[in-house]
């Protein structure tokens, strides 16, 4: 678990003036994130708000519609009774039937709401708390962060009494949560789907969370025109707030006396909560879960078995023996010896041949005869294009003297 | 917080979680890979190092910031040291050369973690190389300006 079990109170004038140095974090801030527990609980609470609405019960049902039955060549589906229209002999009542009922038409007893275990709902809500002042968390689910001075950050009094909007936007622009609000602001857009005609044409994002204690703060009026913002009261803390769509890590900002009262609304690890009648915060399953430190402990170190050596067979490439020279000495140590017997066996084999020398005569000779005969072939091959020349001219010659002649 | 846990809550929906065709990225600043796994996601440690491109100035020499994720004591931002500081990281602007910058990065990594230390050296070194280019117009710009 984090140990960060102090935190410092700012002063609302001033980001940089701290009014309380050290003051102890509440024990919920320590309880295990769950988000298997917060994401049941959500699904379910995020039901509660809706409200009922159905069908007309008479929707497509208002005819005195009936089958014809068989032997007259169409479906068995009832069909609207009577003449004189179009509408006379269409198909009615089935959910296929174009005007027809719809299948199992949505009734207003349907069961909007969902009941969860307090217990639940507690832990859960205890879980979202503790997730708002892990920061990695709170940058996760998307808050411009960067620019707030302490996670989680509390402020002092003094800002439940601001009635000016003004007031609660340089207060927002001191502690760095602008940031957030802007991004509100700018990425508001148009909602996708019917429901922007029916009341809900925006998507807005979620800001911080404005978190005060006492009961006739004016804080609610400067902070609520401020877009993204949320304003609330310890004693009513939701989850659809604290962690809104199930995802955990909302940007709070807490009051001092705010903050001072979570000890006694979830209780300590010590004693169980005083206004949550019998509820004691969750236990964590494991004290320390970092997984790294355990391993690398002196206690889990010293027990292990030192690390295998690994061996790789075939670290370097292998080369064939039969062909590269060097491995095969390698492994037979006696086959370059083999090798230059080989060598002066071939020299002694060789020993009494002359060399053959080139007969430089037989050369001369057999050139003259190539020139000879290829010469004859040229004279014969311009002879005959010579030839075909001559008839050509003749030819031609014969055609001219022809015409001319004509 | 332990990293384990936590990237069990963020693994599945984060807000710089980005997933298209088929792919599981990350917009994470400390993530100098750009794919979301759990060694390679910074945000949730408390001794990464982000790489990240900044808008240049003109004339500014360098365009890279290094920001340090980092896990005080009372998570607290230390509004008194001079690099910009926030609750979850310090932010270096790397003026004294890129050398300097991957001594920063060694340092913080040591002998262990070579994946990560190799992805920031890479991604510093990509960044110099785009800024380089930049530079070069930049200066070209500037004397064609003066003819």
């Amino acid at each position: 678990m984090t140990s960060v079990p102090l935190v410092s109170v700012f002063s609302a004038d001033d980001s940089t003036k701290v009014t309380a140095k050290h003051i102890p974090l509440p024990a919920v801030f320590q309880t295990p994130i769950r988000p298997d527990i917060v994401s049941f609980v959500h699904t379910n609470i995020a039901k509660n708000r809706r409200q009922a609405h159905a069908v007309n019960p008479q929707a497509g049902m208002q005819h005195s519609a009936e089958s014809w039955g068989t032997g007259r060549a169409v479906a068995r589906i009832p069909r609207v009774s009577g003449s004189g229209t179009h509408r006379s002999g269409q198909a009615a009542f089935g959910n296929q039937c174009r005007k027809g009922r719809m299948s199992l038409p949505i009734k207003v007893w349907r069961r909007w709401h969902r009941r969860v275990n307090i217990k639940q709902k507690r832990h859960a809500a205890a879980s979202a708390v503790a997730a708002t002042g892990i920061v990695p968390l709170v940058l996760a689910r998307g808050h411009r962060i960067s620019q707030v001075p302490q996670i989680p950050l509390v402020v002092e009094d003094k800002i439940e009494s601001y009635e000016k909007t003004t007031d609660a936007l340089n207060f927002l622009k001191r502690f760095g949560a602008f940031e957030d609000v802007q991004k509100v602001v700018s990425t508001k857009v148009v909602r996708a789907g019917i429901s922007k005609q029916r009341g809900k044409k925006y998507r807005v994002r979620k800001g911080p969370l404005v978190v005060y204690f006492n009961e006739n703060a004016k804080l609610l009026k400067a902070f609520r025109n401020v877009p993204g913002v949320e304003v609330v009261n310890v004693t009513r803390l939701n989850l659809l707030q604290l962690a809104p769509g199930g995802q955990l890590g909302r940007f709070v900002i807490w009051t001092q006396s705010a903050f001072a009262h979570l000890d006694k609304l979830f209780g300590t690890y010590r004693y169980a909560s005083v206004l949550k009648d019998g509820y004691q915060l969750l236990r964590p399953l494991l004290t320390n879960p970092d997984l790294a430190r355990i391993i690398n402990s002196n206690q889990v170190q010293e027990k292990v078995q030192p690390a295998k050596t690994t061996t790789v067979l075939h670290e370097v490439q292998k080369k064939n023996p039969l062909r590269n020279t060097k491995a095969m000495d390698r492994l037979n140590p006696y086959a370059r010896k083999q090798r230059a017997a080989a060598i002066a066996a071939i020299k002694a084999n060789t020993k009494g041949t002359k060399k053959i020398k080139k007969n430089k005569a037989l050369k001369k000779a057999s050139r003259a005869a190539f020139n000879k005969v290829s010469a004859a072939l040229n004279d014969a091959t311009n002879a005959a294009v010579q030839e075909e020349q001559d008839i050509k001219v003749k030819y031609f010659s014969v055609q001219k003297g022809a015409a001319q002649a004509e | 917080m332990s990293q384990q846990v936590l990237w069990e809550v963020v693994k599945g929906n984060n807000a710089f979680l980005v997933k298209r065709n088929g792919l599981t990225l990350s917009t994470d600043p400390f993530n100098n890979t750009g794919v979301q796994t759990y060694s390679s996601t910074g945000f949730i440690t408390n001794n990464a190092i982000g790489v990240v491109p900044t808008q240049a100035k003109v004339n500014q020499i360098n365009n890279v910031n290094l920001v340090t994720r980092k896990s005080t004591k009372f998570q607290q931002a230390d509004r008194k040291t001079k690099n910009t500081q926030s609750v979850y990281a310090s932010t270096l602007s790397v003026k004294h050369g890129i050398h300097t910058a991957s001594r920063v990065i060694r340092k913080r990594f040591g002998t262990r973690r070579l994946g990560l230390q190799k992805a920031a050296l890479r991604k510093l070194v990509n960044l110099n190389r785009a800024n380089a280019v930049r530079r070069r117009n930049e200066i070209a710009a500037t004397k064609a300006q003066k003819k």
